[in-house]
């Protein structure tokens, strides 16, 4: 099964600490762990998992052994990175985070939510990840928890069409 | 089932979550939010330096007088 997987920018999980063996122009080693959720096992996600756990650095990676599929993640015992998706640069880190803030923007004007507005613009320092949060808990005031899921599912359409991955979001 | 944990619960879940005593989903928001938000990552790692530490000790590593001086302090502070 391919799947996606942030690391930070040395190449080390986030959760864990671990280094992993990365791609360079061949796959990288397959790395073992047995599968208990949250405990143990190797975290990835579908596309449309992404928004959950934008990160610095964004790997394909394959799947294998028992795979376990929770609500935003997948859990397996064996996987290897195939290559970098190179199109999650710093670049296209900025244009989503100010894409999420302009949504957050559009969200809470109308009729204003004035307190959530104030949060926005302070926020984008800290990046995507946050700003995307940002956006769903204002869409969440709007709608409720449909609102919430509603733009995790915009913002994921967004990071699919532009990183050029296949949307398995109906599978 | 809810779509995310507050920075109060991530305070409230961390010694469960260290203990991996989360259920899956639970533990799952809460790793959510730490990826987004610096100060609870902070927090995390703060607690995690902590047990390290703190979590060696024995119950009979600690000297009697400096066992009742914090059974006193624990007694005090519930009263406050």
């Amino acid at each position: 099964m391919i799947a996606y997987k942030f690391l930070r920018r040395d190449g080390s999980s986030v959760f864990t600490g671990f280094r992993w063996p990365l791609p360079e122009g061949a796959p990288g080693a397959w790395v073992d762990a047995p599968v208990d959720p949250c405990r143990s096992g190797i975290h990835a996600c579908r596309p449309a998992g992404l928004p959950y756990w934008l990160g610095r650095s964004l790997y394909e990676a394959e799947l294998a052994g028992d795979i376990v599929e929770e609500r935003t993640k997948l859990v397996a015992s064996r996987a290897r990175l195939l290559r970098p998706v190179s199109a999650w640069n710093d670049s296209l880190r900025d244009e989503y985070t100010r894409m999420c803030a302009d949504r957050a923007h559009a969200l809470a004007a109308s009729p204003p939510l004035g307190q959530w507005d104030a949060v926005i613009e302070p926020s984008v320092p800290e990046g995507p990840a946050l700003l995307g949060f940002v956006a769903a808990r204002i869409a969440e005031e709007r709608h409720g928890a449909e609102g919430y899921r509603d733009e995790r599912a915009r913002q994921t359409a967004w990071l699919v069409e532009r990183l050029g991955l296949q949307d398995d979001t109906a599978s | 089932m809810a779509e995310h944990v507050t920075c109060q619960e991530v305070v409230e879940l961390v010694t469960d979550y260290l203990e991996h005593a989360l259920p899956a989903d639970e533990a799952a928001l809460f790793e959510q939010h730490i990826n987004f938000c610096d100060g609870c990552e902070w927090y995390l790692e703060q607690m995690r330096t902590t047990v390290a530490a703190v979590g060696r000790i024995e119950e009979e590593d600690v000297p009697p007088e400096t066992r009742e001086k914090l059974l006193a302090a624990f007694r005090d502070w519930k009263r406050a």
